[in-house]
């Protein structure tokens, strides 16, 4: 169900003509597609004209400042929790559950879905149906089942974060390793290549771009689940930090745990951009348009 | 059809393990007892209930969405291009931000009746929608918007005539994205804070240890999540331009 931030990637890719096409008379062709440094700016005036008006609007009375703070505010509130050193203890908790989670999926799902679709491939078409029944279970709703079983602590948790980002990794690696392009393990098999050698030279690299979706899926995944598992249960961590606020009515430090889990999440889909760029260097970019 | 077999395999073990007790019956009941619950509680009226209810929540929240999110995603995808340059890191932003965390802060604004579940779901389904549609109409065949202005298409018979039909298989794609979303936000919510409806109905029942009951609501939800996905079926059937093109295969390249 997290798809939905796949389609980020083609929205990078749109096409410029079509859309001065549609917003009027044509324009010369050199000023219809502006520098990318403009692009890049652009969007960080819409930022910056965001947190403006975000200032302003309590600052001027038309929002009750109660309820949205101005961002000074909720700045002056984080400093002052960065002083204590709780931020950082309430994110490196946060972070250390999402990554322990996550870690423990890849070890699980990468190894099994290899296994299955590479030496299995009749089973796996056989418990396909079955894998996306059990993928598409809301883990929300399993969440009183982990508790049961569990009990509140940090293994509930676990158990949570492992479970919801358990499946999307599964799926894309499957599906990456069962698409591989039949003609090149032929070829590398004419060409006299033992099975390890075609798994470590032709079944790895090929499926890597689906692998490296998994990974992504996941980790949004771990990242969402996290928040409500600690809102369920725990006594530190940022979903229990904008918890414990919202019980308190202390609305400014709401509004720290928002932004900080925003944060971290940015932070780690631009790492995993950086990971893909390292490892998928060697595919052009297409230009279909 | 053979690989459908895997389902009934998978509850004869799932109820052989039960039966046995091999897997603790009090955590794991057979499936038969689970579906003896489900017959129990839709005879005594109780689960049409909270399936009225959640299906009432989740499909309001999308309909509001769809609503904002399509003529949203048709302005900054195909008319204001510096707007949206100028937006789409800011929207961005908010489409990540987390959807639980920011239910503690509608509930500021709306306290905790019906309308906090209801944006919380249109909040979750406006971006899958917003962001489908800017994509397809930016990915409207230039020529064929030239052909449209050449024959005098002006404003929005241009919209109707050409851009949406053009991008309706994208606009589709993001609504059933939507709708899946929006039924599993709603069980998040009523989870979070409801007194009615399966996600409370889930909730509930653990507190009370009544276990069947419980695995009956998580049942119910994984049938409705599967059937409402399967409703798709029919206006794809009814206007088969809706299909997605033909799918890229980026594993095998």
């Amino acid at each position: 169900m997290i798809e939905q931030h796949s389609t980020k990637g083609e929205l990078a890719a749109t096409p410029i003509e079509a859309q001065n096409l549609l917003s009027g008379p044509a324009v010369p062709p050199s000023k219809q597609q502006p520098e990318p440094l403009l692009r890049q700016f652009m969007g960080w005036y819409g930022i910056i004209g965001f947190l403006i008006i975000w200032q302003l609007a309590p600052m001027l009375g038309l929002c009750d400042p109660l309820f949205i703070p101005p961002p000074t505010t909720i700045g002056a509130d984080a400093l002052s929790l960065v002083s204590r050193g709780d931020l950082f203890i309430h994110a490196a908790t946060s972070a250390q559950r999402a990554l322990l989670g996550l870690v423990a999926a890849l070890a699980v799902a990468i190894p099994l879905a290899i296994f299955l679709s590479g030496w299995l491939p009749r089973f796996t078409r056989f418990i396909n149906p079955l894998l996306s029944l059990l993928a598409s279970i809301n883990p929300f709703a399993l969440f009183p089942l982990f508790i049961l079983l569990f009990g509140v602590g940090e293994l509930a948790k676990f158990a949570i974060i492992f479970w919801s980002s358990l499946f999307p990794v599964l799926t894309a690696t499957i599906n990456g390793v069962g698409g591989v392009n039949p003609l090149l393990v032929k070829t590398a098999k004419s060409m006299g290549a033992s099975r390890a050698t075609i798994f470590r030279k032709v079944v790895i690299p090929a499926s890597l771009p689906s692998l490296l979706v998994g990974l992504r899926m996941g980790a949004t995944t771990a990242f969402l689940f996290l928040i409500a598992a600690e809102m369920l249960a725990a006594n530190a961590g940022l979903g229990w930090l904008v918890h414990n606020s919202a019980m308190n009515n202390y609305i400014p430090r709401i509004y720290v745990g928002v932004v900080t889990i925003a944060l971290m999440g940015l932070l780690l889909s631009f790492l995993i951009d950086r990971l893909e760029a390292v490892v998928l260097g060697y595919k052009e970019e297409v230009k279909t348009n | 059809m053979i690989r459908y077999l895997c389902f009934p395999a998978f509850l004869l073990i799932w109820e052989f393990l039960s039966r046995f007790k091999l897997i603790n019956p009090i955590f794991f009941p057979p499936f038969t007892t689970i579906v003896t619950t489900v017959v129990d509680m839709i005879s005594s009226g109780e689960l049409w209930l909270h399936l009225k209810i959640s299906l009432a929540r989740a499909l309001s929240g999308l309909f509001i969405a769809s609503l904002a999110g399509v003529p949203l995603g048709i302005l900054l995808g195909g008319y204001a291009k510096k707007l949206e340059l100028l937006l789409e890191l800011p929207l961005e932003v908010l489409s990540q931000l987390n959807p639980f965390l920011l239910f503690h802060i509608i509930i500021l604004f709306m306290g905790i009746g019906e309308p906090p579940k209801v944006t919380i779901v249109a909040w979750t389904c406006l971006w899958p929608i917003t962001f489908s549609t800017m994509t397809g109409v930016s990915q409207v065949n230039p020529s064929l918007i030239k052909s449209g202005r050449a024959f005098g298409l002006r404003g929005l018979s241009l919209i109707t005539k050409i851009v949406l039909p053009a991008s309706a298989a994208q606009i589709f794609a993001g609504l059933r994205l939507g709708l899946g979303y929006s039924m599993f936000m709603l069980i998040a919510a009523e989870m979070m804070g409801a007194s009615s409806g399966l996600g409370w109905l889930v909730l509930n029942s653990q507190e009370n240890f009544q276990l069947n009951n419980m695995y009956a609501g998580v049942l119910v939800i994984a049938l409705a999540g599967l059937v409402l996905d399967g409703l798709v079926w029919l206006p794809l059937k009814l206007w088969p331009q809706l299909a997605p093109r033909e799918a890229v295969n980026t594993a095998g390249d």
